[in-house]
C-alpha cells in the first residue's frame, strides 16, 4: 500500500460559496474559548491566523466576519472530495474530524504515469475545485497523514524509511492529545524520534496503551485497516450556501465546483448523464427545479455548466436561494468517441448536439424541434415532433399528393379567393366517429399569394390551411 | 501554375475580396436558377453573409426559392435551420420537395431576440448548411452581429423581413425582393456587394 494524504487545513473556509469577500474567520469552540480554525485571505493579510483567540483576532480587526464552524458542511465537502478521488484510485478514505482524505495510489502509480504524472494530475483537479490542500505520501495511513504537516516531505515508500523520515519533525504534530504532547515535553522530548526511541512498554506505562498502538500503526508495526469511502449509487450534493443571494449569477461558482467534483465521480466509474437535476431551496417559497437533460452522454464539467448558465439566466427566482442541491438519479454508459478518440464525424455529431443543448438549455426543452411523418390523410396529424435527431433512414413521402410549405391553424374565411383546378377529397376517422371529410383547393389571391383551403363538408364552410410558399 | 492564375485563384478563394462585378470572388452556392446566378456576386448565394429576402406578401413561393439550393446541402449530410418560422414548415411538403426530415431543424423561438442568438450561436459553429430566420428587428448593431456570426462558419443565413421594411437600410450582403407576377416569381436585387440591381422572372415549379 502507498498512501497519499491530503490535509485540506482550509476546508472549512473554503467550503464556503459564494466566498466572502470581506475579512472573515470559522471559529470553533472548546470549553468557553473561542478560537480561529480558518480565515479567508482578507483576513490573513489583516494579521488573523489559525488558533487564534477570537476575541484577539476582533481586537485586531473590529470588522472582521466570525463565522461558526460547520462540522456537517466539512464532512459533506470532503465526501465530494473523496468521489471525485476515486477516479485516481479504487480505495478512498476520510476522516472529516481532522479534514483529512487518503487515495490509495500504490496499486495505480503505474497507470498513471508514475507518481509525477498523477501528482500532477490531482493537484490540477483540485486547483479547479478551487481547494488549497497539502499532501504527504507514506507506507501507512497515519505517517501520511503526518508528512502532510510537513512541508518539503519527501514521500516515503519504504516502510522501513518512516521513522528516519519522521525523526527530526516536533513531536506536536503527532496526532495525540495536546495533553500528551504536554507530557512529552515535560519529560524534555522535543522531536517524534526521542519519542520512537523509548522503550515501548515504559511509553505504554507513562502515557497509556493507546499512544504505543498509534505510534505502532504510524510505524506499520500494527495493521491499521480503515474503511472505504462508498459513493451512493445516486449522486446527490448538497451545499448550504454561506449567505442567501437573489440573482443566479453567483451561483455559478460553486457550480463550477459541484460539476467539477461530479466530472470524478462519473470518470471514477467511467460512467456518464443525461439528465441532472439541480434544485434551488428558498426560506419559504417552493424549490425551484432546474432539469436539464443533454442529446448525449455527457461527463464533461465544463459543457454541464455551460448549459447550466443557460438555464439560469432565464430563470426567475420567487425568492433568494439559501442551499444548492445537484442530484443525479440515473447514469448511462458513456459514448467513448465523444470522451477520448475523435473521428471527424463524430466530432462533427458532438459538436451538434452540444450546441443543440445549449440551445434547449435556454429556449426551453421543447423549442429545438426535429420533425417526423405519420401515416395519416389527415393534414394536421400527418406530421410529429420527435424528441432525438432520427438516426435511421430519411423519411421520404413518395408519391404523395401536392402540399403546401407552409401549414397553418385553419383559419375561417368569409370571401373566397379564385380557385384554382379540382378538389382532393380528405376523408378519414369515420370509424372512430370523429369524422372529417375536406374538400382541398389551390387558390389564387388578386395579388397573387397562392393558399391551400378546404371545404368542410358537413358545415360547409371555408378555411385557409396552408400557403403555397 | 502562372502568377497571374495564382493571384486569380487567391481573389476567388478569399471571401472578403471583390474585385468588380464579372471577377466577383466570392465562396457560394447554385441558387439552382441560371437567371437568379447571373445577378449575383460570385454567381450563386453567397455563403458566409447575409443575404436578405423580402417577399412583398406570403405564399408567393419565398420558400419554393431556396430548394434547389437546399437539396444539395442535405445530400451533403448538412443541415437545415428554421428560425421562428411564421408558420408550420409542413414536413410532408419538405419531405416530398427533396429535404430528408433528419436533416431538418426547427427552432421555436418565442422572441426575436431569442430567434438572433439561436441563429448566431449556429452560424458561429459553422456546421448548417442553411439557416433561415424570420426576423423584423430594425436595429442595425442586431443585424451587423449576425453577419459577422455568418462570417465565422460557412453556412448560408437567409434573412426574411417583412415588406414594411423594404425601405429599411441594412447591411446585408444581398438584398433581394420576392413579388408574384403573372404566375412566376419576380426576384429584384435590390442591393448587392459586388454586384448590382437588376431584376430577374424566375419560374418557379407552381402547383396546379
Amino acid at each position: 500500500m502507498l498512501w497519499l494524504c491530503l490535509h485540506f487545513s482550509s476546508l472549512s473556509i473554503e467550503l464556503r460559496e459564494p466566498r466572502d469577500q470581506f475579512p472573515t474567520a470559522v471559529v470553533d469552540r472548546q470549553n468557553s474559548r473561542r478560537h480561529v480554525i480558518a480565515c479567508n485571505k482578507a483576513a490573513r493579510q489583516a494579521g488573523i491566523h489559525p488558533h487564534m483567540d477570537a476575541s484577539t483576532a476582533l481586537t485586531l480587526m473590529p470588522s472582521l466576519k466570525l463565522v461558526d464552524r460547520s462540522r456537517s458542511q466539512e464532512r459533506k465537502a470532503l465526501q465530494a472530495l473523496a468521489s471525485w478521488s476515486e477516479q485516481f484510485s479504487s480505495f478512498v478514505t476520510l476522516d472529516a474530524q481532522r479534514w483529512l482524505l487518503w487515495i490509495e495510489i500504490g496499486a495505480s502509480l503505474h497507470y498513471f504515469g508514475g507518481l509525477t504524472a498523477l501528482m500532477e494530475k490531482i493537484t490540477r483537479g483540485l486547483g479547479e475545485l478551487d481547494y488549497s490542500f497539502a499532501t504527504g505520501i507514506a507506507p501507512t495511513v497515519e505517517a501520511a497523514a503526518l508528512l502532510t504537516q510537513h512541508a518539503d516531505a519527501a514521500p516515503v515508500y519504504d516502510q522501513q524509511a518512516i521513522k528516519l523520515a519522521i525523526s527530526a519533525l516536533p513531536v506536536c504534530l503527532l496526532a495525540i492529545s495536546p495533553t500528551a504532547v504536554d507530557a512529552f515535553r515535560d519529560v524534555g522530548w522535543q522531536y517524534i524520534g526521542e519519542v520512537l526511541n523509548a522503550p515501548r512498554d515504559q511509553l505504554a506505562r507513562r502515557f497509556g496503551p493507546e499512544l504505543t498502538r498509534y505510534l505502532q500503526r504510524l510505524l506499520g508495526e500494527l495493521a491499521d485497516p480503515r474503511e472505504p469511502y462508498r459513493t451512493p449509487s445516486t449522486y446527490r450534493r448538497h451545499l448550504e450556501l454561506s449567505f442567501a443571494i437573489d440573482t443566479t449569477e453567483p451561483l455559478l461558482f460553486p457550480l463550477k465546483r459541484m460539476l467539477g467534483e461530479l466530472q470524478g465521480y462519473l470518470r471514477a466509474r467511467d460512467t456518464a448523464l443525461q439528465a441532472l437535476q439541480l434544485t434551488l431551496v428558498h426560506e419559504k417559497q417552493a424549490d425551484t427545479v432546474l432539469q436539464l437533460g443533454t442529446t448525449q452522454p455527457q461527463r464533461d464539467a465544463q459543457s454541464l455548466w455551460l448549459l447550466l448558465r443557460e438555464m439560469l439566466e432565464q430563470t426567475e427566482l420567487p425568492e433568494a436561494i439559501l442551499e444548492l442541491i445537484l442530484t443525479v438519479n440515473q447514469f448511462v454508459a458513456p459514448n467513448n468517441t465523444q470522451l477520448d478518440f475523435f473521428d471527424d464525424k463524430s466530432k462533427h455529431e458532438q459538436s451538434w448536439s452540444n450546441l443543440l443543448d445549449k440551445l434547449r438549455a435556454r429556449l426551453g426543452t421543447n423549442a429545438v424541434k426535429h420533425m417526423g411523418l405519420q401515416d395519416t390523410h389527415l393534414p394536421e396529424k400527418a406530421w410529429c415532433v420527435i424528441n432525438h435527431e432520427a438516426t435511421d433512414k430519411p423519411a421520404i413521402a413518395h408519391n404523395s399528393p401536392q402540399r403546401p410549405l407552409w401549414l397553418m391553424q385553419p383559419r375561417l374565411l368569409h370571401t373566397l379567393p379564385a380557385l384554382l383546378g379540382k378538389p382532393e377529397r380528405i376523408e378519414c376517422n369515420w370509424w372512430s366517429g370523429d369524422d372529417v371529410q375536406r374538400d382541398y383547393y389551390i387558390a389564387e389571391t388578386p395579388e397573387g399569394s397562392r393558399w391551400w383551403l378546404y371545404r368542410d363538408v358537413q358545415s360547409a364552410q371555408w378555411y385557409l390551411h396552408g400557403l403555397w410558399g | 501554375m502562372q502568377r497571374a492564375d495564382v493571384i486569380a485563384n487567391l481573389l476567388r478563394t478569399t471571401p472578403d475580396v471583390w474585385s468588380g462585378r464579372d471577377v466577383a470572388a466570392t465562396h457560394s452556392r447554385d441558387t439552382g436558377f441560371a437567371a437568379l446566378n447571373a445577378l449575383l456576386p460570385g454567381h450563386g448565394w453567397p455563403l458566409s453573409s447575409l443575404i436578405e429576402l423580402i417577399p412583398l406578401m406570403e405564399g408567393i413561393g419565398e420558400l419554393q426559392l431556396l430548394l434547389p439550393a437546399l437539396r444539395p446541402l442535405c445530400r451533403e449530410g448538412r443541415d437545415i435551420v428554421f428560425i421562428r418560422p411564421p408558420h408550420l414548415p409542413y414536413p410532408p411538403a419538405l419531405a416530398t420537395a427533396g429535404l430528408p426530415l433528419n436533416r431538418i431543424i426547427w427552432i421555436d423561438a418565442q422572441t426575436d431576440e431569442a430567434a438572433r442568438w439561436s441563429a448566431e450561436q449556429i452560424l458561429r459553429e459553422g456546421m448548417a448548411g442553411a439557416v433561415l430566420l424570420w426576423s423584423d428587428t430594425t436595429k442595425d448593431i442586431a443585424l451587423r452581429r449576425l453577419q459577422l456570426a455568418a462570417r465565422e462558419g460557412k453556412s448560408l443565413l437567409f434573412l426574411y423581413r417583412s415588406a414594411s421594411l423594404l425601405q429599411a437600410s441594412s447591411p446585408a450582403t444581398v438584398r433581394i425582393s420576392l413579388r408574384p407576377q403573372a404566375g412566376s416569381l419576380h426576384v429584384e436585387v435590390i442591393k448587392s456587394r459586388g454586384g448590382k440591381s437588376a431584376s430577374a422572372q424566375l419560374q418557379l415549379y407552381r402547383v396546379a
